[in-house]
């Protein structure tokens, strides 16, 4: 899957601002939003938070878990644990870009927790690079993906799942009984070739 | 590997030679053997025939015709070479074929530790921003993957640079003869 197709996603989710203008409720597929009250926080999903703030319509009002006290205990827990921690968030890295790169302004101390959570991400990708390593040399026969997000698994989505599907044929192969007409000669062949 | 009759991989993976020695006196058969002087094939001969005729002709007569020995690779000084590090064998030249003619040929299976061994290869290259380099020593199946893999890779990291980096000049224009020309008038 393309990240423009999880970002899609992700901006399904729920988010607050606080709009600079008054209207009715509007109906969408998704669900009804509204009214708007200039000045009155309310919830729309992120697509639209970013298309009002785009227009200059709204103010955004940061996610709880967007504040660096909460970010750098994330950080520390995830730099401790072995396995992964969960995240405050499915789609915290899709939410995150958009709302720090469309409105910096309205998050306090944005460029900090830019880099906080670009750390995070950092530390979890590094983690999975090694998880999967450590899976495919210790010949584990599954992994579990527990508080992934889902552009995380995204970010090994052709290589680890064909490698073990290949793994499996290789393996589901050897056990299989070779074709009969090869069964003879080879196996007396390579036989021989062994005790040489 | 997947055994379906019209699979293009298996056809060539079929295809790959393997050193064949007939057991017995094939009249008429000579043409196969270059390097024969006579008509008939002699009893004893080695020859490099492909996988899939080699199995016909044990499967159309009773007695087997000929033994298939193993292709060099699977053989005892390359597995031991495959058993200490995997991952220095160049497969472009040694088995562009390596997993999926194992299963046809190779008893003595370490197939599955070379793969798991030179799965980390397959990360690297994904990464590797030298692509040539890192890409040259696998396999067809294993370059198909970290072709996979490099382009999720890349996908990924055009959706992180994507918005906060600075919108920079074309090469194409920055060389351009003009934009020159304005720069050096402006020194």
């Amino acid at each position: 899957m393309d990240p423009y197709e999880i970002e899609f996603i992700g901006e399904n989710r729920v988010v607050s601002i606080i709009p600079n203008f008054t209207y009715e409720k509007i109906y969408l597929i998704c669900g009804e939003f509204g009214p708007f009250r200039a000045g009155l926080p309310m919830n729309v999903p992120l697509w639209l938070a970013v298309m009002l703030k785009q227009k200059q319509k709204c103010r955004m009002v940061p996610p709880d878990w967007m504040d660096i006290e909460v970010l750098e205990n994330i950080k520390e827990e995830e730099k401790r644990s072995r396995f992964f921690t969960k995240m405050p968030n499915e789609h915290y890295m899709v939410e995150a870009k958009l709302i720090l790169g469309n409105a910096p302004e309205d998050v306090p101390r944005a460029s900090e927790i830019k880099t906080i959570i670009k750390d995070i991400w950092d530390i979890r990708m590094s983690k999975l690079r090694t998880s999967i390593d450590t899976l495919m040399k210790s010949g584990g026969n599954y992994g579990r993906l527990d508080h992934l997000t889902m552009m995380e698994i995204n970010s090994v989505k052709p290589l680890l799942p064909e490698a073990m599907d290949e793994l499996y044929r290789i393996e589901k192969m050897t056990q299989k009984t070779m074709p009969t007409s090869l069964n003879t000669s080879t196996f007396s062949q390579s036989g021989s070739s062994q005790n040489l | 590997m997947n055994n379906s009759y019209l699979s293009i991989l298996d056809i060539l993976v079929t295809n790959e030679r393997v050193p064949c020695r007939f057991l017995h006196d094939l009249p008429k058969m000579g043409f196969m053997d270059p390097s024969a002087a006579e008509d008939d094939l002699k009893a004893g001969a080695t020859l490099d025939v492909p996988l899939w005729l080699a199995e016909n002709f044990n499967s159309s007569c009773r007695i087997p015709l000929l033994t298939v020995d193993l292709p060099k690779i699977y053989k005892d000084a390359y597995r031991e070479i495959l058993n200490a590090d995997a991952c220095t064998v160049d497969m472009q030249k040694l088995g562009q074929h390596f997993y999926e003619l194992g299963c046809y040929v190779a008893k003595h299976d370490i197939k599955g530790e070379t793969f798991r061994q030179r799965f980390r290869m397959l990360m690297s290259a994904s990464v590797s921003s030298d692509s040539i380099g890192s890409i040259q020593p696998l396999s067809a199946s294993e370059r198909k993957r970290a072709a996979a893999a490099a382009a999720t890779e890349r996908a990924l990291s055009g959706w992180l640079q994507r918005g906060d980096c600075p919108l920079t000049t074309a090469n194409m224009v920055a060389n351009h003869r003009k934009r020159k020309r304005a720069e050096m008038e402006m020194l």
